[in-house]
């Protein structure tokens, strides 16, 4: 069905979409275990309660990617998928300004134009949103990074919908899901998903409907709660918390896991002015 | 779930239709999803007319992309702040509160979350000359206070101040619901006639309606709290209001901080979220001091406090912004 959609790219176009590709390496190397991340095919889920710095990390990594070469960025195009409302257009142009040698209205809007925002309000149109976004990656060739944030803001809805049946109320996320994979592998891209932390670890393991097999599950708190089919297209796992430190200096802690090596990394970071610092 | 029907679209007809449903394609996401040469084939349908369809159904459920560019332009045209009354209050929100958002002020019963909601309405519809929508669903609205508050000014002006706030007494999350789609549909017309703006809706409180929801196994309560938060936030962003809710806090144990109740899904749902608490102080009389300390914002560090008199609520016109 793809290829009733995708136009022959010429030279130039494909050139630019390896660039791109090969340019996310340096995205931010102390997000990940491994180095050589990410790259493109890979699912990378950000992880925790609120107010640990998800967002803002996205911001931090948005920001890399749409400041020119010149600026030092990877000039590369960003979607972002917002389903929550939570994007602040405000606060990524305050980054924008602090991070970038000229601060002018002209660079900030050409920045700016590498950005493209979606907002959706339930996860049908979600799924709807990604069939029609499949033209946008043919049309834009340094489209390499797409992030949905969050990919559960529809967790309780769909489950109240769904009714008794597991498989009606993971209906809409499965698809979602399995056509992200699609997207993912089809286009090359990379994808960033941010999910909630909306349920308590129960205290029994045994009891949890996904027994942790990873040694990082046991630490943070975590219980796998969205369906098999986005648990298992997930190649890294970042767990987000706060660091509970007498100190004034708010920091917070990444650990980062890669699931198919099983490394795990421990960073931390703060938030400035000028977004994430590690 | 929409379900395919003649006339949906132009160029679905009725016949289409009945063969699709052959195939057991009933919603526009089965004909989106499905492989369209594999139908074209199965009933013996025009793949181009198929195509046409597809098209015509995903611009018109799918959600449109927007350009980083043209929508920073946007909110710079339409994004203003509010004062909230209390020079103080303004400098821990950044200089007031933003429109697009959602702000939360928690405390405990009696820490003065009424308070500061009646001294934004007087002050919003005082200084700012703007139309405000009270929800309030605790009974703790009192009219007389925010007169009381005006007191500095004329009669005539107090009488047109109090017009411009709106109360609305609902005691249930479907009121709740209902109110703000009444609110959805006035802006709606708002939009096409230029009647009186209206920037803010104030909510006290938000967990009066949703307490007697939660609890027990059933995830109906979440999902309808869930579409309560979506419902606000939308509002606030499509057309460009300042909302704010006020919540009760509970605590972890007997000497944990105190964390907003509702829990963590509506946790994630504020951008901004300041705390109200008593001053302690050695004496034992009741004293109209409060801390206001900031929890969560999206453009300040955490942990900010500052001082906050409730009691004389004497609100000055601020500068128009």
């Amino acid at each position: 069905m793809g290829d009733a959609f995708r136009r022959a790219e010429s030279g130039t176009q494909l050139l630019a979409r390896l660039e791109g590709r090969s340019g996310l390496k340096s995205l931010e190397p102390y997000l990940f275990a491994e180095e050589g991340s990410p790259v493109h095919g890979d699912v990378i889920e950000f992880h925790g309660p609120e107010g640990t710095g998800k967002t803002e990390m996205l911001y931090h990594l948005i920001a890399r990617c749409i400041i020119p070469k010149s600026g030092g960025g990877l000039e590369v195009e960003v979607m972002f998928i917002d389903t929550d409302y939570h994007f602040d257009m405000l606060r990524l142009v305050t980054i924008l300004e602090n991070r970038l040698a000229q601060r002018t209205e002209d660079m900030i809007k050409q920045c700016l134009g590498r950005l493209f925002l979606v907002n959706c309000n339930s996860s049908t149109q979600l799924l709807l949103t990604l069939y029609s976004l499949e033209n946008m990656f043919c049309i834009h060739p340094s489209l390499c990074l797409l992030i949905i944030d969050s990919i559960s803001a529809f967790y309780w809805i769909d489950r109240s919908n769904g009714g008794e049946s597991l498989t009606l109320q993971e209906r809409n996320l499965k698809k979602c899901a399995n056509f992200l994979e699609k997207l993912v592998s089809e286009h090359h891209l990379a994808l960033f998903a941010t999910t909630q932390t909306l349920m308590q670890k129960s205290a029994n393991s045994a009891e949890s409907f996904f027994p942790s097999k990873l040694p990082h599950e046991t630490d943070t708190d975590y219980r796998p709660y969205l369906c098999k089919a986005w648990q298992q297209m997930v190649t890294h796992r970042v767990f987000f918390s706060k660091q509970c430190n007498s100190g004034n200096s708010k920091r917070f802690t990444v650990t980062s896991c890669h699931l198919k090596r099983n490394h795990v990394v421990k960073r931390s970071f703060s938030i400035a002015e000028c977004g994430v610092q590690f | 779930m929409v379900v395919l029907r003649a006339g949906l679209c132009p160029g679905l007809t009725e016949e289409m239709i009945q063969l699709l449903r052959a195939n057991s394609i009933q919603t526009v996401v089965d004909f989106v999803s499905s492989d369209l040469e594999d139908i074209a084939q199965k009933c013996s349908l025009s793949y181009k007319a198929l195509v046409a369809v597809r098209r015509v159904l995903l611009a018109q459920f799918s959600a449109f992309p927007a350009n980083g560019a043209d929508l920073y332009e946007e909110i710079k045209s339409s994004t203003a702040i509010l004062p909230t009354g209390s020079p103080s209050l303004d400098q821990l929100l950044d200089s007031g509160l933003y429109t697009g958002e959602v702000t939360e002020l928690m405390g405990a019963p009696g820490s003065g979350k009424t308070q500061v909601c009646l001294g934004i309405a007087a002050t919003v519809s005082l200084s700012l000359k703007q139309h405000i929508l009270f929800l309030d669903s605790t009974g703790g609205f009192t009219a007389s206070r925010l007169h009381q508050m005006l007191r500095a000014e004329e009669e005539e002006e107090q009488l047109e101040a109090l017009q411009r706030i709106q109360v609305v007494r609902v005691f249930d999350i479907y009121e709740m619901l209902r109110a703000l789609q009444e609110l959805r549909e006035r802006l709606c017309q708002q939009v096409v006639s230029s009647m009186e703006p209206l920037k803010i809706v104030v909510i006290d409180s938000v967990s009066a309606v949703i307490y007697p929801l939660l609890g027990g196994k059933q995830s109906e309560g979440l999902a309808i709290m869930m579409q309560l938060a979506r419902e606000l936030k939308t509002l606030a962003r499509e057309f460009s209001l300042a909302v704010v809710v006020t919540n009760q806090v509970t605590r972890d144990s007997s000497t944990g901080p105190p964390k907003p109740a509702l829990g963590r899904s509506w946790s994630f749902v504020p951008s901004t979220r300041v705390l109200l608490a008593s001053k302690e102080v050695t004496l034992e009389k009741a004293t109209t001091q409060r801390i206001a300390s900031l929890a969560k914002s999206p453009r300040q560090a955490v942990g900010i406090q500052v001082e906050l008199d409730i009691g004389s609520g004497d609100v000055t016109p601020t500068e128009r912004l």
